[in-house]
């Protein structure tokens, strides 16, 4: 497995520490500004791009920008669930065809999946420079980012309120809404898994559920967070934003635990199947000034350059203390529905 | 790429009440569609002939009961009778909520049967199945108008790209939800409520909701709870119809909603 190049050497010089946490304040400006999209090669030739269900039509204004900027340019996608999409890429590999140039998906697990099976192209150095250091991969390029929350009930609670240690949180006996099903749910779960052992995770949502009712999904999370259902819930931070921008009295605000899965920072990541320059041109688009403007102010999702403002409503970055975790890692789902089946969470 | 009824056929279809002409559908549950759902001008004929042999066997089914009573009437062939033709698929995969109402029929006519109601009764379902399978047949023959002027895309895989196209999808898998419980199939039906939700409704409440928020809670408690307990306590077909319906009601104002915004929204470059 691909690890990140920046924690190898960040742990090699001690920097991590006995803590996973912090990279995200340690080098935030390390990264050279984004390009603007006038500064990049023009796109021409036939490109594949299988998509990943992303958020709502917002990936297809992109697509289709980047088709309108470039006339000489043709894009095909084919859209479909990222899973989906993955174990297709690999299946049609395993038959020895390759129809897909260039693979986006909105979830990084999927990518992993891909780039495990050997597939992914590595991406020059420029390319994947362009990316905030913690987020820079050998074979595939995050997009945007979003970050695990514990959006709370500002009814029953306050900030202080929200224990800084997710694994301290059964203890608070505070309920607390969750999506089981839902699959950055089980990403933040796996993520635990990861940094804090199998037997801990384990321990730790039996103590939870007690505690806990399940939604279908996350923004129904936040929404039964906000109708003060619960004391706080698990959802990635742009369904509060998202409610707040149409409900701006909303009885909910974002917490976050600190260096530990609870703030997990995922991403959308894009990769190259195909050799050649079109595929990583093509990337380069998406790091774009532009792009990654587009994604924070419409999408809310966290751009992952430098010199691009997040999404209003959050905190500064600097402040925010994800772990440190290989992403690619999360692919690695089989033993996290384990536990939750043996938890009885699932 | 989904196709969206362009302006002019959804006039002429609203106009007909056929406001669910639907196009595209990975494969009707009971196994593969057959081809010649994507050439219905050339099979017109022979669904024809199937409704009438249709029309005329539930009719011998039924006169057997009037006759000679359950043990006559056999009426588990009423179902068989039309699992066995072609129309079958032509009506499940161009218009989801008469295939429902066929069911329906099919249904009521097989119970009315099975629970010896008074042959008045049976005659009452036998009528409405007869009417549901007549109006079923006119909405193939104008779907294949539509199709053989190549307005409809062909009976395939499709995904959206656009939140207006994914309501589009979450319309039509609503009328799925009525077709498989009126099949008595209630856990295929929750179960596609269930995927709906997931799949489709969640990639674009987040949009939806900065629009309007309680559309969307509205909408959470019926995904999630009204239409799933509607379809678990049994409720009767009409009355899941309704609910789906007025989901549907909801989902054209979020449509209109989500275009409203895409209008406004900023240029990428």
């Amino acid at each position: 497995m691909q690890r990140r190049r920046v924690i190898q050497a960040l742990a090699a010089a001690g920097a991590l520490g006995g803590s996973p946490a912090g990279l995200w304040a340690l080098a935030p400006n390390a990264a050279p500004a984004a390009p603007a999209v006038d500064t990049l090669p023009p796109l021409e030739g036939k490109l594949t791009l299988y998509l990943g269900h992303g958020e709502g039509g917002l990936y297809e204004n992109v697509l289709e920008a980047i088709e309108k900027r470039n006339p000489k340019f043709e894009l095909g996608i084919r859209r479909g669930p990222t899973a989906a999409l993955a174990n297709a890429i690999v299946a049609e590999a395993r038959a020895g065809v390759r129809r897909a140039d260039v693979f986006w998906a909105v979830d990084s697990g999927a990518i992993g999946l891909v780039d495990e099976a050997g597939l992914a192209r590595p991406l020059p150095a420029d390319l994947t420079g362009l990316l905030r250091p913690e987020f820079r991969y050998d074979n595939w390029a995050p997009v945007a980012g979003r970050i695990r929350t514990l959006p709370y009930f500002t009814g029953r609670l306050s900030a202080d309120d929200v224990p800084s240690d997710i694994m301290a949180l059964p203890d608070t006996g505070l309920s607390v809404g969750w999506a089981p099903a839902y699959a950055a749910f089980q990403s933040f779960v796996t993520a635990m898994r990861l940094l804090e052992g199998e037997e801990a995770t384990l321990n730790w949502l039996r103590r939870l559920k007690p505690h806990a009712t399940s939604y279908a999904g996350e923004l129904g999370v936040v929404m039964g967070v906000e109708r003060g259902e619960v004391d706080l819930g698990f959802a990635n931070h742009y369904y509060t934003l998202r409610l707040r921008a149409g409900k701006p009295d909303a009885a909910v605000a974002l917490g976050f635990t600190r260096g530990d899965a609870g703030c997990l920072v995922n991403a959308s990541g894009i990769l190259a199947l195909a050799e050649g320059e079109l595929p990583v041109n093509f990337i380069r688009y998406l790091l774009t000034r532009e792009v990654q403007s587009y994604l924070a102010g419409e999408a809310y999702e966290i751009p992952l350059v430098s010199g691009v403002a997040p999404p209003p409503g959050l905190p500064p970055l600097a402040q925010i203390a994800p772990p440190a975790i290989d992403l690619t890692r999360l692919a690695d789902l089989r033993p996290t529905l384990d536990l939750m089946r043996d938890a009885g969470v699932l | 790429m989904t196709t969206l009824l362009i302006p002019q056929l959804r006039r002429f279809t609203t106009a007909l009440g056929l406001t669910s002409l639907l196009f595209a559908l990975h494969a009707a549950a009971d196994g593969p569609v057959g081809e010649h759902v994507n050439d219905l001008e050339a099979h017109l004929d022979e669904y024809s002939a199937e409704v009438v042999q249709l029309i005329d066997r539930i009719d011998g089914i039924v006169g057997a009961y009037d006759k000679g009573g359950l043990q006559s009437a056999k009426p588990e062939a009423v179902v068989e009778a039309w699992e066995s033709v072609k129309f079958h698929s032509a009506i499940e995969t161009h218009h989801v909520p008469l295939y429902a109402s066929v069911w329906q029929g099919l249904v009521g006519v097989r119970t009315a049967i099975e629970q010896e109601a008074p042959i008045a009764a049976v005659r009452a379902e036998q009528e409405k199945l007869e009417q549901a399978l007549w109006q079923s047949l006119g909405a193939v023959k104008l779907a294949a108008r539509y199709q053989k002027r190549g307005l409809l895309p062909a009976v395939e895989a499709t995904e959206a790209a656009t939140p207006a196209e994914t309501i589009d999808i979450i319309q039509r898998q609503l009328d799925r939800v009525v077709a498989k419980y009126a099949e008595q199939l209630t856990a295929a039906a929750t179960g596609i409520v269930h995927d709906t939700y997931l799949q489709r409704f969640e990639g674009i409440e987040g949009q939806l909701i900065e629009q309007d928020a309680e559309l969307v809670e509205d909408l959470e408690v019926d995904f999630n709870v009204t239409l799933p307990k509607a379809l678990q306590d049994g409720a009767p077909v009409d009355k899941v119809r309704q609910i789906v319906e007025d989901m549907q009601a909801k989902l054209e104002r979020a449509k209109t909603l989500l275009e409203e915004a895409e209008q406004n929204r900023a240029d990428v470059f």
